[in-house]
């Protein structure tokens, strides 16, 4: 994979609207993340974090305000959505048809596990197999930033912590900006250097991870109250 | 405002049928039947979210029930009240099957149903087989003789007023109410307390039982049956109708069956003028037919009264 | 086993295979776009119409294949049209296209019963005979099924028509245009539509109104399958073929109509019976 130039900001976000009918999912958000940056998004349930995913992977459109995202933009959507079934194989090669992609190795060579389950169907692998399944896919495009929907949910927190390692190889050795959106804050802000916390739709809090973890509010409220050091 | 026009409606079409000369209420009465017909599958479309694609059935059935009565020498009255109940009963055995099932599983299975019927009746001699039956005694209520059209007439508003009673009561029953509410989510209908099962299974046996009236008029009235008389494009007809009024409402019932049968009548008078050929007259009822399904659906989603009474509010 | 029997075997599976092709059609527009397509009767009609019109001038084989190909057009158009609203509104929709349609052929081909040659002679089993077309129709029947079985399992695109099957929704965020995937089964759809009017037609005179007949018993083969497993509908509509040959062949032919679709009501009250309420909630 090569490195694309850098640009300023990879998602720019600016007074987003987004309805669902007469219901306003998200209510003027601006937020932005650059090349090679790590940001995460936090929040509750229902905030609004994958309604805001989804329309920056272009499968909602804005209400009003404005969405741009420079080079490729690349989503790995809650809840794993592998194709079931399909071989893992299949599964990559889909990732990547969108911009006549086929070749796999290089996402081989970043998650060799995918190249040992090449020809099992997807649905038949475990969660953390399919979530690593679901990055995959989305590696396939080539991407210059991955918007990362719940990755924790549902999977042991050593599956976890071997696919985040797999995310900051891919951010420090690759360039690759990431947007993290997770309910698990503290692993949000461990991993991100910026965050935003988004609630009923509104961002209420945006800054560098210390700041928030700092922040008595957002401690209390994502972080169980108890101020943690930032690595 | 809205009780005025419904009262006013009332009582222009009560006196209508005293103008109207022989064919004119011949369509007086098929529009007033076909309305009664499309309230209850407008109800089953709207709030049920269920297609039937056989309401034409129990309009045989409804017809056949108080036809076979009448001309067995049971009291034609009887055969009239008999009709909705005979109805209202198939339906609800086929319902109780397929009804938990999305809608197209009910479409085919009412298509199915009808096309079942219409096979059992033309080979079944005590039905009168392809030809029908004949000689269906007028109606009588003891003594009372109803003889000429306009007494059908009546008889058609009156039970088209009876249909629209019922139906209302139903829309606006503690279960009709809460599935309104919770239009989003039958699930979430379900989970508050809402039975929803049964609600749905009520309103399609009802559409059945108003069917099933309008055929027992029918067949007084019109003093013969067969099974050529109701096929499977005449429920396609009702749905045309339902849709084209508005699915859910009441009022949208009866103006998509009024709307329609007069458009039937003038691609009728349109198709057999001299020099059209001999096919015209289907041709032009099917690409009509077929026209305002798609159109209304795809532009006009919630059909004719909805629109018109969006427009009234705003 | 009697030459009776085995002539009204062969019978039924020619006429099974025209259900299935029907329920595939059925069966392939549902998987990837959720619609019951009413219009996949009328692809049947319309095909065996074309054929009837282009041999009178094309040589065989060609004028079935341009019939196949204009239906497959028309599928094409009507997914057009059908995919532009939601799945419950384009069931109408459908209907409300199959009706036009009626229009369309009757003004062009008339009310009347049409038909056209199809493979010449008969077959002798013991004392029964036969006609050969039934081989052809199941003759073409089975590799068009294993073609399509490959087409989804091992093409990029057959694959990418899983995908969307599958899971619509990560279809559309990998960035599948879901709506010429959708297009694309409703071509397919109407191929197969085509192909079993064609077949068909010259052991079984077409009519424009006979989309009904074909479309409810492409249903009730499919719906063995749920809508959406091609070689289960295959099964399905090989026996309702058979079982209506035999009922027609040993009973009253007048019945086969009611044994088929009670056949049908009853698999679907029994999915009823297994699938709790709550599971059918629309999507």
């Amino acid at each position: 994979m090569t490195r694309r130039p850098a640009a300023a900001a990879v998602i720019d976000v600016r007074d987003l609207v987004v309805r669902y009918g007469p219901a306003t999912a998200l209510d003027r958000v601006s937020l932005h993340v650059d090349a090679g940056e790590m940001v995460a998004l936090i929040g509750p349930n229902g905030a609004g974090k994958s309604t805001l995913v989804n329309t920056l992977s272009g499968i909602l459109k804005p209400a009003e305000g404005s969405v741009s995202v420079r080079g490729r933009l690349a989503h790995v959507p809650e809840g794993r959505q592998v194709f079931g079934d399909l071989t893992v194989e299949d599964n990559l090669r889909l990732g990547g048809r969108r911009y006549r992609e086929r070749d796999t190795t290089p996402v081989h060579a970043i998650l060799p596990r995918l190249a040992d389950l090449r020809h099992r169907r997807a649905g038949t692998l475990s969660g953390g197999e399919q979530q690593m399944v679901a990055v995959g896919r989305a590696l396939m495009s080539r991407p210059d930033v991955l918007a990362v929907d719940e990755l924790s949910l549902g999977l042991a927190p050593l599956v976890v912590a071997d696919l985040v390692r797999h995310l900051q190889e891919l951010n420090a050795q690759r360039g690759l900006a990431v947007l993290l959106i997770e309910q698990n804050a503290r692993l949000a802000l461990d991993l991100c250097t910026r965050a935003y916390v988004l609630e009923a739709g509104r961002i209420v809090a945006e800054g560098s991870s210390s700041e928030l973890i700092a922040d008595e509010r957002v401690s209390a409220a994502y972080l169980g109250g108890v101020v943690a050091d930032v690595e | 405002m809205r009780t005025v026009l419904l009262v006013a409606t009332g009582l222009v079409t009560l006196a209508l049928p005293a103008f109207l000369d022989g064919a004119q209420l011949g369509i007086y009465i098929l529009a007033g039947l076909a309305a009664m017909i499309t309230v209850g599958l407008s109800l089953l479309m709207g709030q049920a979210g269920q297609i039937s694609l056989g309401q034409a059935s129990f309009y045989a059935i409804g017809a056949y029930t108080a036809g076979l009565l009448a001309v067995h020498d049971f009291p034609p009255l009887l055969g009239l009240v008999a009709a909705p109940v005979v109805a209202a009963a198939f339906a609800t055995v086929v319902g109780i099957g397929v009804l938990r099932l999305r809608g197209h599983y009910l479409a085919f299975a009412t298509l199915a149903m009808q096309l079942i019927l219409l096979s059992v009746l033309a080979q079944s001699d005590w039905a009168g087989g392809a030809i029908g039956l004949q000689g269906i005694p007028r109606l009588s209520v003891g003594s009372f003789e109803f003889e000429d059209d306009i007494q059908y007439a009546y008889l058609t508003w009156a039970c088209l007023a009876l249909v629209l009673l019922v139906a209302r009561n139903l829309v606006r029953s503690r279960p009709g109410r809460g599935l309104r509410a919770l239009a989003t989510s039958e699930v979430a209908a379900a989970a508050s307390g809402v039975p929803v099962g049964r609600y749905r299974l009520a309103v399609f046996a009802l559409s059945a039982a108003f069917a099933g009236l309008a055929g027992g008029v029918y067949a007084y009235y019109l003093g013969y049956l067969g099974p050529g008389s109701f096929p499977v494009l005449l429920s396609v007809e009702y749905v045309v109708m339902a849709v084209v009024g508005g699915l859910g409402t009441l009022a949208g019932g009866v103006v998509g069956a009024v709307a329609i049968t007069l458009l039937v009548q003038i691609l009728n008078d349109l198709g057999t003028q001299p020099g059209m050929p001999s096919y015209a007259p289907s041709v032009l009822s099917y690409a009509v037919y077929g026209l305002l399904l798609v159109l209304v659906v795809l532009f006009l989603p919630r059909g004719i009264v909805p629109a018109l009474t969006r427009r009234e509010r705003s | 086993m009697s030459s009776e029997l085995a002539g009204y075997l062969l019978t039924g599976l020619g006429t099974g295979c025209g259900y299935a092709l029907v329920g595939s059609g059925l069966v392939a527009v549902y998987r990837v776009t959720r619609v019951v397509n009413f219009a996949q009767g009328a692809f049947a009609v319309v095909g065996a119409m074309c054929a009837s019109s282009f041999l009178t001038a094309l040589p065989h084989g060609i004028g079935e294949l341009a019939a196949v190909a204009v239906a497959a057009v028309v599928g094409l158009l009507v997914g057009l049209v059908a995919t532009g609203t939601t799945p419950q509104s384009a069931l109408i929709v459908t209907l409300g296209l199959a009706v036009f349609a009626y229009a369309v052929e009757v003004l062009v081909w008339g009310d009347q019963p049409r038909s056209f040659a199809g493979l010449p002679g008969a077959v002798s089993i013991g004392d029964t005979r036969v006609q050969s077309h039934y081989l052809l129709i199941i003759g073409v029947t089975l590799p068009v099924f294993a073609g399509m079985a490959l087409f989804f399992t091992r093409t990029d695109t057959g694959k990418a028509l899983t995908a969307c099957a599958s899971n619509p929704y990560a279809a559309r965020v990998i960035g599948l245009d879901v709506r010429r995937m959708g297009l694309l089964a409703f071509t397919i759809g109407g191929a197969l539509g085509g192909l079993a009017g064609v077949l068909v037609t010259p052991v079984q005179q077409i009519t424009f109104d006979a989309d009904v007949t074909l479309i409810v018993n492409g249903f009730a083969a499919a719906i063995l399958g749920g809508l959406t497993r091609p070689a289960v509908t295959l099964a399905g509509g090989l026996l309702l073929g058979v079982t209506q040959a035999l009922v027609a062949g040993y009973g009253n032919a007048a019945h086969q109509t009611e044994i088929a679709l009670g056949l049908m009501i009853a698999v679907m009250i029994w999915r009823a019976a297994r699938r709790p309420a709550a599971q059918e909630e629309p999507a």
